[in-house]
C-alpha cells in the first residue's frame, strides 16, 4: 500500500465554480521522493493545498488516502497531526508571534493531538538549536515574528526548520527552491536530505530542475492542466530542462 | 410648510423620571440640570456623539438607587462638595447625584489602585486625581457594574506643570452600564499615558477629553477593546491642543465577535496657535464574525498651518491565510485564532511602561480570548 494514494481527484475552487485538478492520479510509496514538475498555473499548488485540507478548496470527485485512511474529511489540523506537512510556496508573516513560541506551540499541538507527551521549555530549546544549525538559522531569526521582516531564502530555510522540528511523515515541498541562491539551496536541500528515511516520503513540487541535483527523486511526474500527464525516472527532469514543457502542455 | 418648529414633549423613560425625582428642588446648576434632562432626556441616538450608543434605550426601566464602591490603595485626601458645574448632561448628574467628590493628590512615584465596583441600580460618582508640578505617578482603576447596574463616573484628572502620569483602566466583567466621562487637564511639559482595556458590557461608554496645552506637553491615549457577542463597548475622545509644540499619539485596537458592537470615536481639535503640533491618530479593528459590529468615526480638525497630524481608519477579518499557515503546523483553530487576535490587540497593552500592570492586562486579554471560543 503506498503511503499517499491520490485517485481520479477533482478540485475546484471559487465554491465549485472553477476546476482546476481534472482526475489527477498519484501514489508515492513510504520511503520515496517523488517530484512534480509542471508550468505555471498548471495546478501543483492546488494539489498542495487540497492535499493539506485548506478551507476553499473543494474535492468535488475522487479521493485521498494517506497510509490507508480516508483524509477528505479531516481539518488541517488532523492533517498535520497525522503527519502531513507543506513547506509553502509562499510562507505567510504573522505580526507579532514569535517563531520560536509558534513552533514550539504548534509542535505540543501536534504531540497533544497524537496523544504524546508536550516537549518541555529546555527539551525543546535543546531540539530547535540542534536543527537551526543545520540551517544555519540564528536564534536572533527565531525571536523575530513569524516570517516579518524574512528574505525569500531566509523564509524557506524556516520552512525546512520547522520541518525538521516536527518530523512529519510526509513532505510536500511547493517551490522551496524558489528564491534561493546556490548556497541557500545547498543548505536547504541538506535539511530536506536529513529528513529522508524510509518511513517518510516526500513530494517535491519545482519549476527546475536544478533542485533535483541536491535531492535526487526517485520518481518524475509531469503535471499540465490539472492532471499528471507524464512519470517517469529522475532522467524525466533532465529532459524537461532541456526542452521545456510545450510537449506535455500540448498533449494535455 | 411654515416656520415654527414643534417640539413634542419628550416621553420620559422610567430611568429618567426617577433622575428627575431625585433633584427635586434642586437648585443653581443642579436645577438647571434638572431641567436639561427634562427636555432632553438621557444621552441617545439623536445626540450625534451618542448616535451609535443609545443610552437612554438600554437605560430605560433602571430606577432604583444603586451604589458605587471605591476602595483603594489609600482613602482620598479630601472630600469636596461639587462647586462649578461640568458641561455635559452625565457628569452634571454625576457632580449633582454622585454626592461629594473624592479628591486624590499624589506624591512623587506613588501607585494608586481604586476598584470601583456598582451595584444594580443607579449610581453616580465622582472622584478627582491631582498629580502636582513635577510629580511622577501611576493609577490603575478597574471598574466593574452588576447585572441590572447603570453606574454614572465622572473623573478629573489635573496633571500640574512637568508632571507624569500613567494611566490605566480596565473594565471587568460589566454585564450592566457603565459610562466614565473623564476629563483631563494637562500641564505644560507635562506627560499622560493612558491605556484602557474593555471587554465591552451591555453598554459601557468611556469618554477622555483632553485639554491639552501643546508646551512639549505629551499624551498618550491608547485602548483595546474585545468584544463578545451582546457586549458593546463605546471609547470616544476628543483632545483640544491649544499651544505650539505639542505631542499626541492615540492608538485604538478592537475585536468584534458577531452581535457584538464597537464604537471608536475620536477627535483632535489643534488650534490656531497649536503650530508644530505633532498629532497622530490610529483605530483598527478585527470584525471577528459577520454580524460583528464596528462604528468609527476618527475626525481632525487642524486650524494651525505647521503641523503634522495624520489619522488611519481599518476595519478588517482574520487573514485567513495566516490561519491556514497555523493550521497546518498542527495548531487547532480555535488556537490559531486567539493567537491572532492577541498578536493584534496587544500593540496598546505592550506600550505600557509597568512591566507588572503590562503583563496582567496581557493575561486578562489571554482569559477574555479564552472565554470567546
Ligand atoms: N483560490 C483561488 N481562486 C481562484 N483561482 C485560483 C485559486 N487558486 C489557484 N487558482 C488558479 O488555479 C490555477 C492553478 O494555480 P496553482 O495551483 O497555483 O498553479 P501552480 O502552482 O502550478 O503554478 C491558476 O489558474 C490559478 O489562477
Ligand atoms: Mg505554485
Amino acid at each position: 500500500m503506498p503511503m499517499l494514494e491520490i485517485s481520479n481527484l477533482h478540485a475546484s475552487v471559487d465554491n465549485g465554480a472553477k476546476p482546476i485538478l481534472k482526475g489527477l492520479d498519484l501514489s508515492v510509496p513510504k520511503g520515496e521522493v517523488h517530484a512534480i514538475m509542471g508550468p505555471n498555473g498548471s495546478g501543483k499548488s492546488t494539489l498542495s493545498y487540497v492535499l493539506t485540507g485548506r478551507d476553499g478548496y473543494d474535492v468535488t470527485e475522487g479521493k485521498v488516502s494517506f497510509e490507508g485512511e480516508d483524509i477528505g474529511d479531516l481539518e488541517p489540523e488532523e492533517r498535520a497531526a497525522r503527519g502531513l506537512y507543506l513547506s509553502f510556496q509562499y510562507p505567510v508573516e504573522i505580526p507579532g508571534v514569535p517563531t520560536l513560541t509558534f513552533i514550539r506551540e504548534s509542535l505540543n499541538a501536534q504531540r497533544k493531538a497524537r496523544g504524546e507527551e508536550e516537549v518541555s521549555a529546555p527539551d525543546f530549546m535543546r531540539l530547535i538549536r540542534e536543527k537551526a544549525a543545520i540551517l544555519n538559522v540564528s536564534m536572533d531569526m527565531l525571536k523575530r515574528p513569524v516570517n516579518v521582516g524574512f528574505s525569500g531564502g531566509e523564509k524557506k530555510r524556516m520552512e525546512i526548520l520547522q520541518a525538521l522540528v516536527l518530523e512529519p511523515r510526509f513532505l510536500i515541498l511547493d517551490e522551496t527552491d524558489s528564491g534561493l541562491d546556490i548556497d541557500a539551496l545547498k543548505v536547504v536541500s541538506e535539511g530536506v536530505n536529513a529528513l529522508r528515511s524510509p518511513d517518510r516520503a516526500m513530494l517535491v513540487i519545482t519549476h527546475y530542475q536544478r533542485l533535483l541535483d541536491y535531492i535526487a527523486p526517485d520518481k518524475v511526474h509531469v503535471m499540465s492542466a490539472g492532471r499528471i500527464v507524464a512519470s517517469g525516472g529522475p532522467e524525466l527532469a533532465k529532459e524537461l530542462e532541456a526542452e521545456g514543457y510545450d510537449k506535455y502542455v500540448r498533449a494535455a | 410648510m411654515g416656520g415654527i418648529r414643534m417640539t413634542l414633549p419628550l416621553k420620559l423613560t422610567p430611568a429618567e423620571t426617577a433622575l428627575l425625582d431625585a433633584l427635586d428642588g434642586a437648585t443653581g446648576w443642579r436645577a438647571a440640570t434638572r431641567a436639561a434632562l427634562e427636555n432632553r432626556g438621557l444621552p441617545n441616538k439623536r445626540d450625534e456623539a451618542w448616535k451609535w450608543t443609545d443610552l437612554r434605550r438600554l437605560t430605560g426601566n433602571i430606577t432604583e438607587a444603586g451604589t458605587i464602591a471605591i476602595t483603594g490603595t489609600r482613602e482620598p485626601d479630601a472630600k469636596l462638595p461639587i462647586r462649578h458645574a461640568p458641561t455635559d448632561i452625565l457628569p452634571r448628574l454625576a457632580g449633582a447625584l454622585g454626592g461629594e467628590a473624592r479628591i486624590y493628590t499624589l506624591s512623587e512615584g506613588e501607585s494608586l489602585s481604586l476598584e470601583v465596583t456598582a451595584s444594580v441600580g443607579v449610581g453616580h460618582a465622582i472622584y478627582v486625581v491631582e498629580v502636582p508640578t513635577g510629580v511622577s505617578a501611576q493609577v490603575r482603576e478597574r471598574l466593574s457594574v452588576a447585572d441590572g447596574g447603570f453606574a454614572n463616573i465622572a473623573v478629573l484628572y489635573r496633571i500640574g506643570e512637568g508632571a507624569s502620569l500613567d494611566r490605566i483602566v480596565s473594565i471587568g466583567d460589566c454585564p450592566g452600564i457603565l459610562a466614565v466621562s473623564s476629563g483631563v487637564d494637562l500641564g505644560e511639559g507635562a506627560s499622560l499615558r493612558q491605556t484602557t482595556l474593555t471587554f465591552g458590557g451591555k453598554l459601557v461608554r468611556l469618554e477622555t477629553h483632553l485639554a491639552h496645552p501643546g508646551a512639549k506637553a505629551e499624551a498618550v491615549m491608547d485602548a483595546v477593546y474585545l468584544l463578545a457577542p451582546n457586549r458593546h463597548a463605546d471609547l470616544t475622545t476628543t483632545a483640544t491642543i491649544s499651544g505650539p509644540e505639542g505631542n499626541l499619539s492615540q492608538l485604538t485596537k478592537g475585536a468584534v465577535a458577531s452581535h457584538g458592537h464597537g464604537v471608536f470615536q475620536g477627535k483632535i481639535h489643534v488650534e490656531r496657535e497649536a503650530q508644530r503640533t505633532d498629532a497622530r491618530m490610529t483605530h483598527r479593528a478585527l470584525m471577528l464574525g459577520d454580524r460583528a459590529e464596528i462604528d468609527a468615526k476618527p475626525e481632525l480638525e487642524i486650524y494651525a498651518d505647521d503641523v503634522q497630524c495624520a489619522h488611519g481608519n481599518a476595519l478588517g477579518a482574520i487573514d485567513e491565510t495566516a490561519l491556514f499557515y497555523m493550521r497546518q503546523r498542527g495548531l487547532p483553530e480555535a488556537q490559531a485564532r486567539a493567537i491572532l487576535i492577541r498578536s493584534f490587540l496587544a500593540e496598546p497593552l505592550d506600550r505600557i511602561r509597568d512591566p507588572q500592570i503590562r503583563d496582567s492586562l496581557l493575561e486578562d486579554l489571554v482569559t477574555g480570548l479564552e472565554a470567546l471560543s
